[in-house]
């Protein structure tokens, strides 16, 4: 449990797709012009990442992954097909874009058509398949991890479009140097945010596996030091008993 | 021309004949080419092993150049005298091969319950000996990875990093050289534990001349990159912290 | 320029300028933030791109009028990634030192929206030749960007150019750094590079009032 809450405040804040590692910017910038269509955009995100994450962890450990075929044999044991994994990540991506792209077109057509270009522009997303190729190169455990892991990047992503959005909504109010009307003043408020983001750098920087076995032995002496405490304590209650008597 | 595009059948079938193109053609080219990309890893580990122990070309302060391609397999035999597979608690001494060990599939092994296997190696340089430890972490975008070696005493002789994709100017610059070089003559050991390296970026001390603090100086902008080095640094320090101390005390 | 027209000028030399990939057309960010640390990064990426692109372009052009419209987001990716990928496997094969420099680059190429983006808008509806052009042209307008933001990141955060030292030596307190003038470190931050692009972007729309958004 305790891993799921890290990984999740881990990928919506401090490794957080925009801010930290730049992945998604395009639609991030082209699409954040109001706060209802990048609320959709963002939900479109959500789900595509929340979905093909765990599918590919699925490809990755049965299929890519050095000695993945074992299952089909011990003489499949030795294939390595790693080298497909972008193809395959990428395939599995795009059709479930194209899957949301129908469904949204079929129940929401106003959203469709304010998504416009973007749409199919999710599938080259580089937050889509940053995602999946992340969760490859981290080793992500369980197939559970692996959905949390794109669920909660996903919210991060969302995240950061809902605040420039927003931010871009109120500065249409201000006086901004023509020139940097528009796009300039996103790049530099972008800028700006992710500085504030870096700050979330010092938490949870732990990855030290080490480091949570040593805690939880220190833990495991404190306890035992309360057992001895309370014995002695006991004891004590004992022999001042003792004494009385 | 006449096809039409729309039909879901020509659409299946395009797919269908895709598929097949593009994966005969790519699985080709991966067979056809496996064989030269395998001879070009194996040189890379065997010359990243050497630069580790101090077997290198390094001509002036800044560079990094490693024993060339072709003579490096005679300068593996030469300077690298026992390769040991730790497995489960039990060393063994003759495989000639323990350097072509994939860390990340022992990582697997150890993380199913089985044990995996720790590669170690022993060199040996002017009439001194070097233990050198293979190392293998997480940088901010992928895997970084790399050797220590270190002397009886547990003070690190010389380091050896790489990284399969951390940012150009930033992360990337832990393969540089002054960045290794800084690990060289601080210990991995502190307060009578096996405890690694800490990379700092408050230890006041830039230049690196304090070599008792276990702790370098940090890489501007790289802090998760930084940060992952040593969490890499002290796990591998700990795992082989039993044999290290085997070989720290044996004489 | 006897070989081209002036409308296959216009393909080259507008993406220089006016209809910039980068700073107008909002394609191809991620990559241009996350490599311009280091000059010789943004000069490597820029190569990059220009061939697959180019190459890209051609292909899709070719192949045009038999992708069935479901599937082309699908048909576009996997062009792209398995050119990349060939080239990636023979680089290892046969220039491994190469390859070592490029393999940052791999997975930044085939998610460049940048590569997606012109398919999507040129070569789907264009010739092959025309489509190299604006292939061509589009790539080397996405360069400029990448080689100002990376002159100006390496040059002011870390003193040197393409790994020179050209203001003199930090440590040893020569050339500039004698007269107390220090690196600033923020500007190899990847956030400075959002800020120089918007530096840029100002400078451009200042100097053509046609680009102005309302």
């Amino acid at each position: 449990m305790l891993e799921h809450l890290e990984l999740f405040f881990k990928s919506v804040f401090v490794s957080n797709m925009v801010f930290a590692t730049f992945l998604g910017m395009c639609s991030y910038l082209a699409v954040s012009k109001k706060v209802s269509t990048a609320v959709g955009l963002g939900a479109a995100v959500i789900f595509v990442l929340a979905v093909t994450v765990p599918l590919n962890w699925l490809l990755d450990q049965y299929l890519l992954r050095d000695g993945a075929l074992a299952w089909l044999g011990p003489e499949y044991a030795d294939y390595d097909l790693s080298f497909l994994s972008f193809i395959l990540f990428i395939a599995t991506i795009a059709t479930m874009v194209q899957l949301v792209e129908i469904v949204v077109e079929k129940f929401s057509p106003s959203l469709y058509n304010s998504l416009g270009i973007f749409l199919p522009l999710i599938a080259v997303n580089c937050a889509i398949l940053g995602g999946s190729l992340f969760m490859q190169s981290r080793d992500i455990a369980t197939i559970g991890l692996a959905f949390n892991y794109g669920l909660s990047s996903g919210i991060g992503w969302f995240l950061a479009i809902l605040a420039i959005a927003a931010i871009r909504e109120k500065i249409r109010y201000s006086n901004v140097p023509a020139p940097l009307r528009g796009l300039g003043i996103t790049f530099i408020v972008t800028g700006l945010m992710a500085i504030g983001f870096n700050s979330f750098g010092g938490m949870l920087t732990g990855g030290d596996e080490g480091a949570k076995e040593e805690l939880q032995q220190s833990a495991k002496t404190e306890e035992v030091k309360e057992d001895v405490k309370k014995e002695l304590e006991k004891n004590e209650v004992s022999f001042n008993n003792v004494q009385n008597n | 021309m006449a096809i039409n595009t729309e039909k879901n059948s020509y659409t299946v079938i395009f797919a269908a004949v895709m598929v097949i193109v593009v994966g005969s053609l790519l699985a080709f080219v991966a067979s056809a080419l496996k064989p030269a990309i395998k001879e070009n890893q194996r040189f890379e580990k065997q010359q990243n092993i050497l630069y580790a122990m101090g077997v290198h070309e390094n001509s002036d302060a800044g560079s990094v150049n490693f024993i060339p391609t072709d003579k490096v397999e005679e300068a593996f035999a030469k300077h690298i005298k026992e390769q040991w597979v730790i497995q489960g608690g039990q060393i063994t001494k003759d495989d000639t091969e323990a350097y072509l060990i994939d860390l990340k599939k022992q990582k697997t092994a150890a993380k199913e319950g089985r044990p995996p296997k720790l590669p170690l190696f022993v060199g040996e340089k002017d009439g001194e000996t070097f233990y050198i430890i293979p190392m293998l972490g997480n940088g901010l975008w992928d895997a970084i990875w790399g050797y220590m070696s270190v002397n009886q005493d547990m003070v690190i002789q010389g380091v050896f990093f790489d990284h399969k994709a951390e940012t150009p100017g930033l992360g990337a610059n832990i393969k540089q050289r002054y960045f290794m070089d800084d690990f060289i003559g601080e210990s991995i050991r502190k307060d009578n534990s096996y405890y690694g390296v800490d990379v700092s970026k408050t230890n006041n001390d830039p230049t690196n001349n304090d070599k008792v603090d276990n702790q370098v100086d940090a890489l501007a902008g790289a802090t998760i990159t930084g940060d992952g080095l040593a969490a890499m640094v002290k796990a591998t320090v700990r795992r082989y912290a039993p044999y290290l101390e085997q070989i720290r005390t044996e004489n | 320029m006897g070989l081209l027209t002036k409308k296959d000028q216009a393909l080259i030399l507008d993406p220089l300028a006016d209809n910039n990939p980068i700073t107008i057309q909002v394609l191809g960010i991620c990559s241009a933030l996350a490599i311009t640390a280091e000059l010789k990064a943004s000069i490597v990426m820029g190569i990059s791109v220009l061939f697959v692109l180019g190459v890209g372009n051609v292909v899709i052009s070719l192949i045009r009028n038999i992708i069935p419209s479901k599937i082309r987001i699908i048909v576009q990716l996997v062009v792209v990634a398995t050119l990349v990928i060939i080239v990636d496997q023979v680089l290892k094969a046969f220039a491994y030192e190469l390859s070592k420099t490029l393999a940052v680059f791999v997975g930044l190429i085939i998610t460049n929206c940048i590569i997606m983006g012109r398919f999507e808008a040129f070569a789907l509806g264009n010739g092959p030749w025309k489509s190299f052009l604006d292939g061509i042209g589009n790539s080397l307008g996405y360069a400029v960007i990448l080689i100002i933001v990376g002159f100006f990141r390496e040059l002011l955060g870390s003193g040197t150019l393409l790994g020179f030292q050209v203001l003199g030596d930090p440590v040893a307190k020569t050339g500039l750094y004698a007269l107390g003038y220090e690196n600033n470190g923020f500007m190899v931050l990847s956030p400075m590079a959002l800020i120089v692009v918007g530096i840029i972007i100002w400078v451009q729309r200042s100097r053509n009032k046609d680009l102005i958004e309302d």
